[in-house]
């Protein structure tokens, strides 16, 4: 057989653009019949869009997509998995509630009667019949949401499967497995291979790449890098392709914290469920202390867990040397600590109260005198934050949900900065912000620290990370895998500790 | 055609601001004049002391319920809770010989103590407010029937010593002309109630908690004890009410109550208080509570019966509900700022 013919998929300079966005540039992207092939890159770099666009969840803008020798056009998902090509999603999208076998044959349930009655006989049959097929061992009568994780994962696959697949896509897969289900994922993974199913492998974690796949394309910022065979590349090479070597800005060269800064935070073995396992660290005053790590990699499992937002296993808590207690925001706040949040529509801001009732929304025991809040002084600080900001809006009474995204980022700054704390974690402080915007976040963080106020920043952007980083500690699956000072810091370097899989579960 | 659409804007822009905030007093007027020229003796001052009294008790609770339905919850308790308190406070009185105005302060106490029991319920053991208070609407209900013993509680009357209090909600003078005086205490409720929710601490927060409960919590709000404040609020209202409605009705029923809540929530709906929480204002839900009482007054006086109120109360409901949609759904049509295509 030639290869042509053994060619199930192929994607060619695929486009895509959001409003404001590249999302995709000229990306190629083909699959053997049988082939394991990976398709990793930063966070980011266009992996998810790209299979957005082949099941059909939006449109490509222009370039060509091959399927089965003939020109391809994705109708609605449904159509898509009807015609061979499934998708596994990180998160599973199943009804806990019901069983296995009705999970995988729901929408298609087998009748008798004419269509009248559920012939539950029949379904159990053709659902131990399927896991025949695939060597896997479940009861098919069981509640799906009895089954572990791993369990119903495989139950997804063999329900992707059952539709008679030519693609299997799978997105991060393994991110909520233990070692056994793993391996027990990855041999479903070469059987189905053998049997001829071209298989799509999200993954950051290299060893697993190492293991399973055939061949690796990487993409970076919506370009494609390049396609190499498993075997004849290095884990080191594969880093070096996602981080690229074209630096946009000029990272940080030196730290600018004095030495002998005196500690302000110190975290001792902290835990917090199962993505915050044993954290360590020190914070300094007047410094900015990057988090660094691919996404679910526990960093805000930290930050939260920090800001009695999550509950606190164990572990150790010192500010300004004293030993405290956060079991609630409340204390975190009362300790002089701020947390911005990654999703600060669901976490930060009441959208619908204007500019001034949320910047003020923190400190109200500030400007009150038991009885009536002085409504002069409240007008008078957030006039003065929001002139210090910069903050684009009409009026104090503007509601939120009407500003844009840097400036509804600058209220909740200004939230805590007119409460005055001295301890700010800033999530992914300029996700879904502009250019402009972002620039002055980062002068505005520059002159917060300069001022005495400490910053943890967690950022899935390498490059910010290593501007404005004094220091840099790397999470991966819920622990910390390197501290790097911003000296010895790479874009490598990060990303070979962001991969690394210290510990097994 | 451009004209046209310019036009449009400007009225659309028109409405966005202003509409909101006078099409409910608007109603209002309009409806007064309505029934006026087409209802016999309308335009009269008995017919406006008629519809002062009839509002003051779901007046009462409708400011309660307000702050309830602010935070985001809902308070399916407050009439039968406002109906035990008066049935207790009257059984205290007339049973048990408490003196007058102790037996008036029981009646607050009752209403405060069902807010509580709903505040924690809601803010401590995390059940649904829909559920918590559709428990304590039940309890209450029956709390009443057992204390009263399942007997009508009769406030004295106005002729008798202790009669004094009527006059809070009715100043009747020698000569039978009748000032309706509870429409003053019922402005004032309202006024202390628009003065907490817009500049004391507990009102923002209780804005706050309705708007993003989670953004709240995280930026240090004790969320538990203002969710609950909401609720404790509710239940003063409903004491109060209690109060209003023994002066105003002298007997009181047990297992009265029912469906007052929903004329309530309603007034609060009608007056613009949005119930995914975060928006509403006390004046609004006035507005609201005396559309409610003008149809009850109007259209007896049109030769329709006092049930057709209902009928139009559901009406009015539904429509003011569908023009709030409406205008939200255009001002963010009118953000995204989409290119118009006619």
């Amino acid at each position: 057989m030639s290869e042509t013919n053994n060619l199930v998929l192929s994607m060619k300079n695929i486009d895509k653009r959001f409003t404001g966005v590249h999302a995709l540039k000229g990306v190629n992207f083909d699959l053997y019949e049988g082939e394991i092939h990976a398709l990793v890159g930063e966070n980011g770099a266009g992996k998810s869009t790209m299979m957005k666009a082949l099941t059909g969840i939006f449109p490509k803008d222009s370039g060509d997509i091959i399927y089965l020798g003939k020109p391809y056009k994705p109708g609605n998902p449904k159509e898509v998995l009807e015609e061979g090509i499934g998708i596994i999603h990180q998160e599973l999208n199943m009804m806990d509630q019901l069983t296995v076998a009705q999970n995988i044959f729901i929408g298609r349930e087998s009748t008798k009667l004419g269509g009248l009655i559920l012939d539950k006989e029949a379904q159990y049959k053709r659902t131990l019949e399927l896991f025949g097929r695939l060597n896997m061992d479940i009861d098919p009568l069981e509640m799906l949401g009895n089954l572990t994780v791993g369990k119903q994962q495989m139950v997804e696959i063999a329900k992707a499967v059952s539709h008679d697949l030519k693609i299997l896509i799978l997105d991060e897969p393994t991110a909520a497995l233990t070692e056994t289900e793993i391996n027990e994922l990855f041999t479903i993974m070469r059987d189905l291979a053998a049997k001829g199913v071209g298989m799509i492998y999200i993954s950051h974690r290299m060893d697993e790449i190492n293991q399973i796949t055939d061949r690796v394309t990487v993409l970076r910022d919506g370009e494609y890098v390049g396609t190499k065979t498993t075997l004849d590349v290095s884990k080191e090479e594969i880093i070096s392709m996602m981080v690229g070597r074209v630096i946009y800005e000029e990272p940080k060269s030196k730290s600018n914290v004095p030495e002998g800064a005196e500690l302000v935070l110190q975290v001792d073995k902290l835990n917090a469920g199962r993505m915050v396992r044993d954290i360590s660290f020190d914070l300094r005053k007047g410094e900015i202390l990057g988090f660094a790590g691919l996404m679910g990699a526990g960093r805000t499992e930290t930050a939260r867990a920090l800001f009695g937002a999550d509950k606190i296993e164990s572990g150790q808590i010192r500010i300004n040397g004293e030993l405290v207690h956060i079991t609630s925001p409340m204390d975190a706040v009362s300790h002089g600590i701020g947390y911005l949040s990654e999703d600060r529509k669901r976490y930060g801001l009441a959208t619908g109260l204007s500019v001034s009732d949320n910047a003020i929304l923190a400190s109200y025991d500030m400007y009150e005198n038991g009885l009536f809040i002085h409504a002069k002084q409240v007008e008078k600080v957030t006039s003065g934050f929001v002139e210090r900001l910069r903050i684009k809006t009409p009026s104090l009474n503007q509601l939120l949900k009407n500003l844009s995204g840097g400036n509804q980022q600058k209220v909740v700054i200004a939230k805590w900065l007119i409460k005055n704390s001295d301890i700010l974690i800033f999530d992914e402080p300029t996700r879904g912000i502009d250019v402009g915007a972002k620039s002055e976040i980062y002068t505005l963080m520059n002159e917060l620290v300069k001022d005495g106020k400490s910053i943890i920043m967690i950022s899935s952007e390498l490059q910010e990370i290593l501007r404005m980083s004094d220091r840099i500690v790397v999470m991966s699956e819920g622990r910390i895998t390197g501290k790097l000072s911003i000296e010895d810091a790479s874009q490598e370097s990060i990303m070979k500790y962001a991969t690394m899989q210290k510990y097994k579960n | 055609m451009e004209n046209l659409s310019k036009k449009n804007n400007i009225l659309q822009n028109l409405s966005d601001i202003g509409l909101q905030r006078i099409l409910a007093p608007a109603a209002l007027v309009l409806l007064y004049i309505f029934f006026g020229l087409f209802g016999r003796n309308f335009f009269s001052y008995d017919t406006m002391v008629n519809i002062f009294d009839s509002s003051y008790y779901i007046g009462f609770i409708a400011i309660g319920v307000t702050f309830v339905i602010i935070s985001g919850g809902i308070d399916l308790s407050v009439g039968t809770v406002m109906m035990c308190s008066a049935i207790i406070g009257g059984t205290a009185y007339k049973t048990w010989g408490w003196p007058m105005w102790i037996s008036l302060l029981l009646i607050l106490a009752v209403g405060i103590a069902f807010g509580f029991i709903n505040g924690l319920l809601v803010s401590r053991l995390k059940l649904p407010p829909f559920i918590a208070t559709l428990g304590t609407m039940m309890i209450s209900m029956g709390v009443g029937s057992i204390v009263a013993n399942v007997r009508s509680a009769t406030f004295p009357t106005r002729a008798s010593e202790d009669g004094w209090f009527k006059s809070i909600f009715k100043y009747i003078g020698d000569d039978g002309f009748s000032i309706p005086t509870g429409a003053f205490v019922l402005f004032g409720v309202a006024f202390i109630a628009f003065i907490i929710l817009t500049k004391t601490k507990m009102g923002r927060y209780i804005f706050a908690i309705g708007s993003n409960k989670e953004a709240a919590r995280l930026s240090g709000v004790d969320v538990k004890k203002w969710e609950m404040m909401a609720y404790v609020v509710a239940g003063a209202t409903a004491g109060i009410g209690g109060i209003s409605f023994a002066a105003v009705y002298t007997t009181v029923m047990p297992a009265q109550g029912q469906g007052f809540e929903l004329y309530a929530i309603a007034g609060a709906v009608i007056g613009g208080t949005s119930l995914s929480g975060g928006i509403g204002t006390v004046f609004g839900t006035l507005i609201g509570v005396y559309i409610m009482s003008v149809l009850r007054a109007g259209l007896p006086s049109m030769d329709l019966q006092a049930h057709y109120q209902t009928f139009f109360t559901g009406v009015v409901v539904i429509v003011a509900v569908l023009l709030d949609i409406y205008r939200t759904q255009k001002a963010s049509v009118i953000k995204i700022a989409t290119p118009s295509k006619e």
